[in-house]
């Protein structure tokens, strides 16, 4: 029965699903280049995994792919701990401390996804580095370097928005330092602030905005940017080798060897899927590792009459501004931040041809300061221990009330006690 | 400077206003402000200044005016027959004894106010109030020297020289001059021994009002040194079961034989601090002999105490941990206040040398820290065995890096 069955079944599928389908699996990077939508499924699944990649293709490409994948482990363990944590103040802390210590695997998924949060943002800077010096953002894959720098946004925003919902001190005062340096931006950064918590200081309503942004907004966001980051990436193709002149073509196309190449570059399958594999599972037992050796403690539940003795930062953009205020003060984090700002612009004004690293030593240099400070930065803030600042305004005495105190020449309670003088100790008049 | 300019405005006002028949009846003023306006009082014409430190006080608030002290005639502008009549001008100490006393001894005006009426015969009892009434010693102090003359403030005022955190510098504006308490024989560290003393920080430091300062053991009126039979009498006012406890020892006969000086044997006065648990053992050997039977219980003492504190520093550090790990810790915590409450109930108990409970606290303190530590032991031991998933992790990983590897070479060779 079965076995009459199962073969009927697969020649339904087949003769009817559309190829289009494959798209889902391309989307995930097991197929590349362009699929046959006139052939059927099967037809057009095998004529894809014939297609060559261009020969220049080399470890350094699989950084973006190392983001994607744990872009892909970030959406997976997110969604698990979606089914146990709870987004309101009572119940935000308590739900964490379930999810590690009674949940199976939950430390696991946690400290997994924690950690995913960090590597992609280096990995993500790592991928830009390597666009960057090899020159690929020069027109005309100028519009995927610019919606690359969303991405990163998008990651920055992720993370600046899931570092609250842990909701233990670290969290919080960490939020609310950021904020107030928001609010200190001129002209719009009180207004900004405001939005952004809610509520006159981080609270119950700001941790149901965060959570909304972390699981709903955003996703989607990248959803569509990641999309159009693919569809660009074959459109415009990869970037040739640097010795080679990109002028004449008016793009490199990738995903050929179909007619074009059909014996040059390297096989999709199953010499590239071997090496895309390799890397995928090296990067996964590196995260695992990392989740493993090195979990987040749980601070002390988030109270916002106390400050904390100190903040333990856990994530890595907020190590880097801690190194660069604390090594360079915080005009240091600004030129930096300046400088992350011209690299992003960099591509609307550094239009010429040359890719070579000795043709633009200007642009090179402020690449080498910016990556490689990031990364030093990185590692400094992981040691800093901050404490919170004590210069936070206590209440205190203000207006005509301290002026009316003032007015009574009080006893002094300092260091000494006024020792009276002899002549006046017996009468005060 | 505001209330200056309120006042002169005021004054304009009322000089200006006056002859229209604008009253200020009409207009919210405060009341203390609009009777200083009043241009009809002569005292004002000489002695301005004296208006805005009397005004801030509580005479000025319940309507009294410089006459009701030192008589004379306000309703005269020049200074002869102002002065004249019942005048006292400026009173010396003995008058301000009397002067005050006429109100303040008198029961029948004190009750509309809640105040006691008692503070010139609690005066007659203390050594200040015996120096200056008796023998007329210029040194004593009479009521405006802890009081003010003119910015007399309730003791509830925070302003005041009397509110507890201003007490002690009150007090040491004479008992901190050592040329003024030479003659009488008094030292003059109580100041610097009291800020740095258990009861000084927890009025300085932490703001607690029941803290006791100076007034709080020695009277405020009535002030004198407690005796060395009072002593226990006066700490056990707030140390309730510190004091239940010494009486059930033998330390509380040798005090009603005159052989200890209560508290004091062990503690000191200005300078009261809590003995350490590590400090027990040598303190007793301040007066019992290096071998006796007494000295070698003071020993067992510290053992006790000091074990329970090391075993309830180790509990802390577990609950920490298990805290920082995430788990959900208030049981422990509660179990923990337990312990922490048997502890403190053992610094109580030991002032009664009763070694059995003592023993009984002490375990209790052990068995509850001991639980506690049990737990995060578990717990540690169970989060040292999650790293153990690395090792299939890293076994499948190479394994699938090894055939990636051994599969690309030989379909590039």
């Amino acid at each position: 029965m079965i076995k009459k069955w199962l073969p009927q079944f697969w020649e339904d599928l087949r003769t009817s699903a559309d190829a289009g389908l494959l798209g889902v699996a391309r989307f995930v990077g097991l197929l590349y280049g362009p699929i046959d939508r006139n052939l059927r499924i099967d037809e057009a699944w095998r004529k894809a995994l014939r297609y060559r990649l261009a020969e220049h293709v080399g470890w350094r490409h699989a950084l973006g792919g190392i983001t994607y994948l744990l872009l892909m482990v970030l959406v997976v363990t997110g969604v698990l701990l979606a089914f146990y944590y709870r987004p309101s103040v009572d119940e935000a802390y308590p739900s964490i401390q379930h999810i590690v210590s009674e949940v199976s695997f939950g430390w696991l998924i946690r400290d997994l996804h924690l950690w995913c949060a960090n590597l992609i943002v280096i990995v993500a800077l790592a991928h830009m580095a390597r666009v960057f010096f090899e020159a690929a953002y020069k027109p005309p894959r100028e519009m995927n370097w610019i919606v690359g720098l969303a991405l990163l946004g998008v990651a920055l925003a992720f993370g600046a928005t899931g570092y609250l919902l842990p909701w233990d001190q670290w969290a919080y005062w960490t939020v609310t330092e950021v904020l107030d340096a928001v609010a200190l931006i001129p002209l719009f950064g009180g207004l900004l602030a405001d939005a952004i918590k809610g509520d006159v200081i981080a609270s119950g309503a700001t941790l149901s905005r965060f959570f909304a942004l972390h699981v709903i907004v955003l996703p989607w966001i990248t959803l569509a940017l990641v999309s159009y980051h693919f569809t660009l990436i074959r459109r415009r193709g990869l970037a040739p080798p640097m010795t080679v002149d990109d002028g004449g073509r008016k793009w490199w196309l990738s995903g050929v060897g179909v007619g074009e190449q059909p014996h040059g570059g390297r096989p999709f399958f199953p010499n590239h899927l071997l090496r895309s594999f390799g890397v995928a599972v090296l990067t996964l037992a590196v995260a695992l590792t990392l989740a493993v050796l090195f979990p987040r403690p749980v601070g002390e539940p988030a109270n916002p009459y106390v400050l904390p003795n100190e903040l333990v930062s856990t994530w890595a953009p907020v190590d880097v501004s801690l190194a660069l205020i604390r090594f360079t003060g915080i005009w240091g984090l600004a030129l930096f931040s300046l400088l992350g700002v011209g690299l992003i612009l960099l591509p609307v004004f550094d239009r010429r041809p040359e890719r070579g690293l000795r043709q633009r030593p200007v642009a090179v240099a402020l690449g080498t300061v910016f990556f490689v400070g990031f990364l030093a930065a990185w590692l400094a803030g992981r040691q800093i221990r901050s404490v919170p600042p004590s210069e936070r305004p206590q209440p205190e005495v203000v207006g005509e009330q301290a002026e009316q105190l003032q007015e009574l020449p009080l006893p002094d309670l300092g260091p000494t006690p006024p020792v009276p003088n002899p002549e006046d100790s017996g009468r005060r008049r | 400077m505001k209330m200056c300019t309120v006042v002169t405005g005021v004054v304009v006002w009322a000089v200006v206003g006056w002859p229209q028949g604008i009253v200020a009846e009409s207009v919210w003023m405060p009341s203390v402000q609009q009777q200083f306006s009043d241009t009809t009082y002569g005292c004002l014409i000489c002695h301005a200044e004296k208006r805005r430190t009397f005004t801030m006080g509580i005479h000025a608030e319940h309507g009294m005016r410089c006459h009701d002290c030192h008589g004379g005639d306000p309703s005269s502008f020049e200074r002869g027959p102002a002065h004249s009549g019942r005048f006292l001008g400026d009173p010396d100490k003995l008058e301000t004894v009397q002067l005050c006393s006429s109100c303040h001894a008198d029961a029948n005006q004190m009750r509309q106010y809640g105040l006691p009426a008692g503070q010139l015969a609690e005066f007659r009892t203390s050594r200040h109030g015996r120096l200056l009434l008796e023998r007329g010693d210029q040194n004593a102090p009479t009521c405006t020297d802890c009081h003010d003359a003119h910015t007399i403030l309730p003791r509830e005022d925070a302003r005041s020289n009397v509110y507890p955190t201003s007490i002690p510098a009150t007090c040491a504006k004479c008992h901190d001059d050592a040329a003024m308490m030479e003659e009488y024989g008094i030292a003059v560290d109580q100041f610097r021994q009291y800020r740095e003393s258990a009861h000084g920080k927890a009025v300085f430091e932490r703001a607690n009002l029941a803290a006791p300062t100076c007034t709080g053991c020695h009277g405020s009126h009535a002030a004198l040194p407690p005796g060395v039979s009072e002593i226990v009498n006066v700490c056990e006012r707030c140390h309730v079961l510190v004091g239940r406890a010494f009486r059930q020892g033998p330390h509380d006969r040798a005090t009603r034989d005159g052989a200890l000086p209560g508290c004091m044997g062990c503690h000191s006065n200005h300078g009261t601090e809590g003995v350490p648990p590590e400090g027990i053992a040598s303190l007793c050997a301040n007066c019992h002999a290096p071998d006796s039977r007494a000295r070698l219980v003071g020993v067992e003492f510290e053992e006790q105490i000091v074990r329970a504190r090391q075993d309830l520093a180790a509990a802390e550090y577990a609950l920490e941990e298990m805290a920082q790990a995430g788990r959900q810790v208030s049981d422990e915590r509660f179990r923990y206040r337990t312990a922490l409450t048997s502890y403190r109930e053992m610094g109580q108990v030991h002032h009664s040398l009763d070694m059995g409970r003592l023993e009984d606290l002490g375990r209790q303190v052990r068995s509850d820290t001991e639980l506690i530590r049990a737990t995060a032991e578990a717990e540690a031991e169970g989060r040292w065995e999650r790293k153990l998933i690395l090792l299939p992790i890293w076994f499948l990983a190479l394994s699938g890096i090894v055939f990636a590897w051994f599969r690309l070479r030989e379909l590039e060779r």
